[in-house]
């Protein structure tokens, strides 16, 4: 039995379909159901609905072998884990973005507003340029507005939150995407399963490209 | 019968294991429990966790609650390349859990030998740290790497070298390859890195594959003694238990040879670490090598009692059938079962058979 950690959320739903796709398929599983674990019948699989944030701390732990997470996730909190597949869904980048009239004052250290405080820290440390890092849970893009940060460190999609807020985008820090990723023991102990679960993703997602 | 309840237990394990070091010719190693800080400071890249407990002494000095072993014996004891010396320990030690917030005291137990190392010594390590996690759990997987291997792979890529460690330690061939497509790898280098990834399992294929990702004398160097120690491995019966795998490695500035990780089945992470770590007996500035390994008890210790939580009997009784109770059980202990009695049936006990002599009162 090959335990899976999907993240709540229309990027679990797009996984799941390709994962019942190639054959694991649940027949308990119902979109509209609020279960949060799923198993199949011939008892190959088993789901878990997680938020996307907890997949990477339910594989590294072990609770699933393996698991979908945003590449944001795993840079910010680089978990003990083998990181198996691109599943090239859930696009994105981590940007660096400012006020539209924005201009560095290299004689003071920058402002920075985040949630990705890590991904943040580690970018301007190999640039060399001092920080001061302000650690926020959502609506980053106000930080800037209401003056409290000079930049913001966060995920974009398409740019309109940014736009609409009077944003734009000043440094490129990564391009973001779902990644399968794998418990280190599971990947000894059930190495058949997991990679050929691995192997039959990858094909499937070439097959979408 | 042996009681096999216990002995997959911490306690059990470790008198187990000192009594299999001690049959090696391995000598006790018993260090105290403070050290100066400056030990960890100047080391931390080799510590586990980098956090530390300091406290001042009564001279004002800043000491530290020992977070490992190996520093204190390799600065404590007398190295020298003309001979050999193998030590064992059981100890505490006091560092963050892994994955943990906490500081945690947590049992550790280890092997090093310092001085001469040469093929035998490598060896016999390896079979002891087969035979350790085989005291943990008959299901084990002891994955083996060598840092001559990765070191010389990672010196083929100087401008990228930490990302591409990075992407070996993850096996993260998809990232790898659109780094690769950037900096117009050669297809030699794509496909030494993508063997170092994939060559992964039974030694025997994986060395073979791994043969053919040589591109410098240190990978060769490194695959050569992966071979002759693979083939004790299976004169002494110890082969199929022993996987190579290039994604483990481990701190260069300190390692420099062979690399041990090892799992056991329902755990989820690494449980034993080890290697060869010539370069830090450098560092203290002693002549000769050093290889080791550790066995993180501790750290197993809630997944083995989960496993184990069962009796062979469970013996209820009432207050009138107490005497009875404990004479069923003696019995039952004395031809080697094991009994739990108790006036219910306790929550989250297993067992294989119940005697209930509340029953008997009854009648």
């Amino acid at each position: 039995m090959i335990n899976i950690a999907l993240p709540k959320g229309r990027l679990g739903e797009k996984v799941y379909k390709l994962l019942s796709d190639i054959g694991y398929k649940c027949d308990e599983y119902s979109k509209d159901s609020r279960k949060l674990i799923f198993s199949d019948k011939k008892g190959e699989v088993s789901y878990f609905w997680v938020k996307p944030s907890d997949v990477a701390v339910y594989v590294e732990l072990g609770a699933a072998d393996i698991g979908v997470a945003g590449k944001d996730i795993l840079d910010e909190y680089c978990p003990d884990v083998y990181e198996l597949a691109d599943l090239k869904m859930g696009r994105c980048s981590m940007c660096v973005a400012a006020l539209e009239d924005f201009k560095d004052d290299l004689s003071s250290p920058l402002r920075v507003a985040t949630k990705f405080v890590h991904t943040a820290e580690k970018y301007y440390n190999e640039m060399g340029r001092d920080i001061e890092l302000i650690k926020l849970n959502g609506s980053i893009e106000l930080a800037p507005v209401l003056g409290i940060s000079d930049v913001i460190v966060d995920i974009v999609e398409t740019g309109t939150t940014l736009k609409e807020n009077n944003l734009k985008v000043i440094g490129r820090i990564s391009d973001i995407s779902a990644r399968l990723i794998a418990n280190k023991s599971s990947y000894k102990f059930k190495n058949g399963g997991v990679l050929s679960i691995c192997e039959e993703l990858r094909k499937a997602v070439e097959n979408c490209d | 019968m042996k009681n096999k309840i216990s002995d997959k237990r911490e306690e059990s394990i470790i008198s187990q294991l000192s009594a299999l070091y001690m049959q090696y010719g391995y000598k006790r190693y018993k260090p105290g429990c403070f050290e100066e800080y400056s030990l960890y400071q100047e080391n931390k890249d080799f510590l586990i966790g980098k956090n530390v407990i300091t406290f001042s002494d009564l001279n004002g000095k800043l000491m530290a609650m020992r977070p490992d072993v190996t520093l204190s014996l390799i600065r404590h004891s007398d190295v020298s390349d003309k001979s050999t010396d193998k030590y064992f320990y059981n100890e505490k030690v006091y560092r963050q859990s892994a994955g943990g917030r906490n500081y945690k005291e947590i049992s550790q137990t280890g092997v090093e030998v310092v001085g001469s190392i040469d093929g035998a010594v490598v060896c016999e390590l390896t079979i002891l740290i087969c035979k350790t996690l085989e005291a943990v759990s008959d299901n084990y997987i002891l994955d083996i790497s060598h840092m001559g291997f990765t070191e010389g792979l990672l010196n083929e890529f100087p401008s990228n070298r930490n990302t591409i460690s990075e992407y070996l330690k993850a096996k993260n061939l998809h990232d790898f390859y659109l780094l690769a497509a950037k900096e117009k790898y050669s297809q030699n280098l794509i496909n030494a890195f993508e063997i170092a990834v994939n060559a992964c399992g039974a030694p025997e294929n994986a060395l073979n594959q791994a043969n053919s990702a040589i591109l410098n004398s240190t990978m060769r160097d490194a695959i050569a003694e992966l071979n002759a120690l693979y083939e004790l491995l299976k004169e002494f019966g110890f082969a199929d238990k022993v996987n190579v795998n290039f994604s483990a490695t481990a701190n260069a500035d300190y390692y420099n040879g062979v690399i041990f990780n090892g799992y056991v089945e329902n755990v989820p992470h690494c449980v034993l670490s080890g290697g060869r770590y010539d370069k830090l007996i450098d560092k203290f500035s002693k002549r000769g090598g050093a290889i080791g390994f550790a066995l993180y008890l501790g750290e197993i210790e809630r997944y083995l009692a989960k496993q184990n939580e069962t009796v062979d009997y469970l013996v209820v009784y009432s207050v009138e059938t107490q005497v009875q109770a404990l004479r069923t059980a003696q019995k039952l202990l004395s031809d080697g079962r094991s009994v739990r009695i108790s006036i219910g049936i306790p929550a989250g006990l297993g067992y294989k058979k119940l005697i209930d002599l509340t029953e008997k009162e009854a009648t």
